[in-house]
């Protein structure tokens, strides 16, 4: 049997991809996925209620788990969705009030931040774009002339899902307050392997996703602290004070609520046990493989994420090669014909194009063991040499 | 047992799902990968065969049949290999066959490279030709058959072949992708270039050439006798054997019989002035013994056009001359002349 047939050599090393469903995830769903608890939560009858109160019960968790108030709780279908409410929305909103149509993003945002910027853009506002250190932090100088321009929301990740770069988030909130700028930050990653909080620092927008620790794809939420900066995109029945209406995913805002709690109440668990195994692999890595790099290790970054170039290994024939011997990791951002162009994040920090185009992405979850940091230090260097015989026998022909 | 590891070019197309089907019935190790030429973009819509809608239907394909499926990104090598050489064959006068160049350089050199990376004994391909003992012979299809497109790629190549569907018609391979309910069972033929939307080869010329290309400029339309009888837009804009677009008035059709790039002239004739009594070849390629001087063959010098018998006459560093035993219609600089022993491809070469 191939490896990638053969569920007891396979290796998941993509969990800033997406992560399995958690049992008590799934147990949590359940009743709403069977007639026990069908009902529409906007309904007043026996139906409803169940349905409604354990909306209730996923906001209460969520907010509990990050600080914030349940009714600052937006179900949303993911964190693309929240992100794009939180920026267009954010735009369209200082427009209608005569605030400056113009958005502050930082240059290594998720493609949801971006490209929601340069829908303003195209609207006829302004996307400012910060640039990054090379460890992927954001230059405060930058983030401090923008909020001088004026502008109507200053975003910036938390956890880069790209490289792990962490950014001072109270800090930048705390300048965006001061200059009275609505502050959004995409926690999509930081959750659960940070402490990750909203309490103690003035942010105004906070995007959560649900598959990312062990809930459903398409469940996610925005916390909006104040519902004031943002217009809807959304428009229907008046659903979640009309912020993001429509009937609410029941089960996939439960499983959500559930795998918030879980993963804030691991937190430093899973802080401690993503970061052992990422700093051996990537011990490891550099032991095997003189000439790798990790991508922003001069950076502050999260524990789960690493991000290793590889001179002369082009990361899709990479990626190719580690599927078939069973490991599942990634490139850059993957785009949607399946393969990886070099990744804007890492051109941000200023690695030249040839590294970007040959790194690759390991990313750990609370599931990750040390065999299969083992496996991939197994396979690896073969798969590399091979990469390297691939791409120097097509250079050939050129 | 299993009989090897192979890569399968799919282009998501219905001969190559049907390929990798056949492969899988038959016991190989598959792993299937998509070739992405070119940058699809906004400027071309969705072509059969060359799409993003195509990575995808290849995709769904792999999936039915549970193998591993990639992407492999050529957009630059096939820039480099085959679209500039489309260009520059067309500003020189000539008629290029880029489908030949694919297959010389990227669909079976480049595919072979990533075989090896991935330990795989063989390539497969959905070509209607037939591969036996390391020689390539026509498909059973003979109106399907593209050995006609393959006389450049490298013996070494030919050799860990595999053309599953070689022996099959179309219409077989369409009902084998019915019974194996293949998504691509009913998928439309992709017959024109692919790089090249709605068979328009001028756009795509102008959009790579400067626009006073000497190619691309007004130039003389003259007779085989010298007399000048009119203007055209630009010589790339011909090709041997062309009636549309030359003036008219004549007592005879008058076709276009050569074109003469220094002078940016268009020389036309009559049909009698189309015929050729001989064929030079250059960039020969061999996938036999090579034919010697006084050696006979059978050399075909269009896609699906009839071979001819014919006498090598000199050969040597590349070129290689024959005499056809027969005279030929609209000879054309640029196009194929592939060599054939009854049904076995023997090599070939562009036509000078």
């Amino acid at each position: 049997m191939t490896p990638t047939r053969d569920s007891s050599q396979r290796v998941y090393l993509d969990h800033a991809a997406t992560t399995p469903v958690r049992p008590e995830v799934r147990a949590a769903m359940e009743p709403f996925l069977t007639d026990e608890a069908f009902g529409n939560p906007s309904s007043a009858h026996w139906a409803g209620r169940p349905a409604r109160a354990a909306l209730a019960e996923a906001r209460e968790c969520i907010a509990a788990a990050v600080g914030a108030e349940p009714h600052q709780v937006v179900f949303t279908s993911g964190g693309t969705e929240a992100d794009n409410l939180a920026v267009l929305g954010g735009a369209l909103a200082a427009r209608a009030t005569g605030r400056p149509f113009r958005v502050a993003v930082s240059a290594i945002e998720h493609k949801a931040v971006l490209d929601a910027a340069r829908v303003v853009e195209r609207l006829g506002g302004e996307m400012v774009l910060l640039p990054v250190s090379a460890g992927g932090q954001v230059e405060p100088a930058a983030v401090d002339a923008a909020l001088e321009q004026g502008v109507a929301l200053l975003s910036v990740m938390w956890v880069n899902n790209e490289t792990g770069a962490v950014q001072d988030v109270v800090s930048l909130a705390e300048h965006a307050d001061q200059a009275g700028v609505p502050f959004h930050t995409d926690a999509v990653q930081a959750l659960g392997k940070l402490p990750c909080t909203m309490a103690d620092a003035p942010i105004t927008l906070l995007t959560l996703s649900g598959h990312k620790i062990g809930a459903l794809k398409g469940a996610g939420a925005l916390i909006v602290r104040d519902k004031q900066v943002l217009e809807p995109l959304l428009h229907g029945g008046g659903q979640q004070e009309g912020v993001r209406p429509g009937t609410e995913n029941v089960a996939g805002a439960v499983g959500l609520g559930v795998a918030v709690k879980l993963a804030s109440a691991e937190q430093t668990e899973t802080e401690h046990h993503t970061r052992a195994l990422r700093d051996d692999l990537e011990r490891r890595v550099i032991d095997a493989l003189r000439d790798a790099t990790v991508n922003g290790r001069d950076g502050t970054r999260a524990p789960h994420i690493s991000s290793i170039a590889i001179p002369g290994a082009d990361s899709n024939a990479l990626l190719m090669q580690l599927d078939v011997a069973g490991i599942a990791c990634s490139a850059g951002s993957a785009c949607a014909t399946g393969t990886a162009s070099p990744s804007h994040v890492l051109m941000a920090t200023g690695l030249p194009d040839e590294l970007a185009s040959a790194s690759v992405r390991f990313s750990f979850g609370h599931q990750s063991r040390e065999q299969d940091v083992d496996r991939v230090i197994e396979v690896l260097p073969d798969a590399v040499q091979r990469v390297r015989t691939l791409v120097a026998s097509l250079a050939e022909g050129a | 047992m299993s009989p090897g590891k192979v890569l399968v070019a799919m282009s998501g197309g219905v001969d190559s799902s049907v390929a990798a089907a056949l492969l899988v019935e038959q016991g190989y190790e598959v792993i299937g990968a998509t070739m992405k030429l070119f940058c699809y973009g906004d400027t071309v819509a969705d072509r059969p065969c060359c799409s993003l809608d195509s990575i995808q239907d290849a995709a769904t394909v792999a999936e039915r049949l549970d193998v591993p499926h990639y992407v492999l990104d050529f957009e630059d090598r096939f820039q480099q290999f085959v679209v500039q050489d489309f260009v520059s064959e067309y500003a020189g006068g000539r008629t290029p066959i880029p489908c030949v160049r694919c297959n010389t350089f990227t669909k079976f050199r480049d595919l072979l490279a990533h075989a090896d990376a991935l330990g795989c004994d063989h390539i497969a391909t959905g070509h209607y030709t037939i591969v036996r003992d390391g020689a390539l012979y026509r498909g059973r299809d003979r109106l399907k058959d593209q050995t006609y497109f393959m006389w450049g790629i490298d013996r070494g190549v030919v050799e860990r072949m595999l053309t599953p569907i070689g022996e099959l018609t179309k219409e077989e391979t369409r009902s084998l992708a019915r019974r194996l309910d293949l998504a691509t069972a009913e998928k439309p033929e992709s017959v024109e270039i692919c790089f090249v939307p709605d068979g328009d080869y001028a756009a795509v010329l102008e959009q790579h050439l400067p626009t006073d290309a000497p190619s691309l400029s007004p130039g003389p339309i003259r007779t085989t006798g010298g007399e000048v009888i009119g203007e055209h837009r630009g010589f790339a804009r011909y090709t041997i054997g062309q009636r549309r677009g030359l003036p008219g008035g004549f007592a005879h059709p008058m076709y276009v019989v050569g074109i003469e790039p220094e002078e940016r002239a268009v020389v036309v004739g009559t049909a009698d002035e189309l015929f050729g009594h001989c064929v030079e070849l250059q960039e020969v390629n061999w996938l036999a013994e090579p034919l010697q001087p006084g050696d006979t063959c059978e050399v075909q010098v269009r896609y699906r056009s009839k071979p001819t018998a014919a006498l090598v006459k000199e050969g040597a560093g590349g070129r290689l001359a024959l005499d056809l035993a027969e005279p030929v219609r609209a000879i054309t600089p640029g196009q194929s002349g592939a060599l054939y022993d009854g049904e076995q491809l023997l090599g070939g070469g562009v036509i000078n």
